[in-house]
């Protein structure tokens, strides 16, 4: 090995890495369950998941609270109002989201496939809708064209009263692309956008990405107000009540 | 510089514990995850900056080892097999949505905290900015750099990571070197002359 070689290994010796998370524990949590874990496939696990899920429903819930404890799927969105064994345990705990996020501009501004809504436009095969509600909304300050086995669109508003925080982000989402999965939120409530049935899920709950192949979770106190029509999963995401969330999901225009 | 981290004996525990964990004895694992849950961690961070899904990262290894372990060779070190499944989740985190979902959704739930005004170290200051430079290579350059001196892998296991011959892994050094040496004198000189220039 060279000086230089030397140098690099004292040099990365330095390196001030996070604290190395307690993966095994988490790892074991989600093994312990399952006696032959790989003899079981990722279908079959979920087959299971859901049925013991619908079984919990079934034996321990009151027949009025019956109906909207089922799994909710909108669009490509599901919900799973109770949490799933064995992978409910939250990874971290989070801080209100109300809070200032003081890092949200550096990070909104690395974060891939940035576009203008222009681009975006004409990326997409379908329209991007913008909301004429509140009258002074304007356009999105940032807006994002990402490949998630499907061109997923995501617009973002951030607060004028605090440009460092994040007032909304609206996601269209076609159909196809990974995924998205809540499960147990706080609060689940059945509304509808235009006519058509909606979830509003308040957090804090976690939220699983998934392609089939790549899983992850993240753990979200934001509210979310989930509709779909033919083509698109819409996502809305806000600190705002369900009332202004409905306003501005109601005033989505060409 | 040691040609396995681990010593004979622990060698041979390793064996031991993967063996059983082949048979479906999930407790067996756990020591193994233990073992190598730092070095995947860090790998995954290096990778892709963020503790949070270098976190993931390491779940979803451990997680994946464990359900394809029939195939490993017990014979053979754990490590480099698993920072080689840490490597391709890395990678392909770092091209995904789901990033970008998750790096969106994180700007709801942060909050300012205390300001940073913690007074790093030289050595710090020094070593990320020897990072920022790594960054500025393309990533299987990154990636062998990580490997070799920021985890400090042997060549042979550096190989077995990259499923690549030895003689590969130093070629690829030298040719990544070269690089980052020119990265270094461009951008960062003071890394050039030293914490005491």
């Amino acid at each position: 090995m060279n000086e230089f070689e030397n140098r690099l290994i004292d040099i990365a010796k330095g390196m001030d890495y996070p604290p190395t998370p307690d993966i095994a524990r988490f790892v074991s949590t989600r093994l312990r369950p399952a006696k032959s874990p790989r003899l079981m496939s990722r279908k079959l696990v979920w087959s299971l998941t859901i049925l013991l899920i619908l079984l919990s429903s079934l034996l321990l819930i009151p027949p009025a609270r019956a109906a909207i404890l089922e799994i909710i799927k909108i669009g490509i969105v599901r919900i799973f109002p109770q949490p799933i064994i064995p992978t409910a345990e939250p990874i971290q705990t989070i801080k209100p989201s109300t809070a200032t996020p003081i890092s949200s501009m550096p990070f909104l501004e690395t974060i891939a496939g940035k576009t203008t809504l222009e681009d975006a436009q004409n990326q997409v095969s379908f329209p991007i809708l913008l909301p004429t509600y509140p009258a002074d909304i304007g356009e999105p300050d940032y807006v994002f064209v990402q490949n998630a086995d499907g061109n997923m669109t995501i617009l973002v508003w951030l607060d004028p009263q605090n440009p460092q925080a994040v007032l909304l982000s609206l996601h269209f989402v076609p159909p196809g692309s990974w995924a998205i999965e809540k499960v147990a939120p706080t609060v689940i409530e059945e509304t509808t956008v235009n006519g058509v049935r909606a979830i509003w899920a308040v957090g804090p709950y976690p939220l699983r990405f998934t392609n089939g192949n790549l899983e992850f979770t993240r753990i979200i106190n934001g509210n979310v107000l989930i509709w779909a029509d033919d083509t698109l999963t819409y996502r809305l995401e806000t600190d705002m009540s369900l009332e202004e969330a409905l306003k501005i999901a109601e005033s989505l225009e060409p | 510089m040691t040609k396995d981290h681990l010593s004979g004996e622990a060698r041979l525990d390793e064996i031991t514990l993967i063996r059983q964990a082949v048979n479906g004895d999930a407790a067996s694992w756990e020591p193994l995850m233990l073992s190598h849950q730092q070095a995947v961690f860090r790998f995954a961070y290096l990778i892709l900056g963020d503790p949070d899904e270098a976190e993931d990262v390491a779940q979803e290894t451990f997680l994946r080892a464990w359900n394809h372990l029939n195939r490993f060779d017990s014979s053979r070190p754990l490590r480099p097999w698993l920072l080689s499944i840490a490597s391709n989740l890395a990678s392909n985190r770092r091209r995904s949505a789901g990033r970008h979902l998750a790096a969106l959704t994180r700007a709801f739930r942060d909050e300012p905290g205390e300001a940073e005004i913690e007074e790093r170290s030289a050595e710090r200051i020094e070593s990320d900015s020897l990072w920022q430079a790594v960054k500025n290579l393309d990533l299987a350059d990154q990636q062998i750099i990580y490997l070799r001196y920021f985890l400090e892998l042997p060549v042979e296991e550096t190989a077995q990571v990259l499923s690549v011959a030895e003689g590969t892994v130093k070629s690829r050094l030298s040719r990544a070197l070269e690089k980052l040496r020119k990265v270094i004198q461009q951008d960062f000189p003071l890394l050039v002359e030293g914490r005491n220039a």
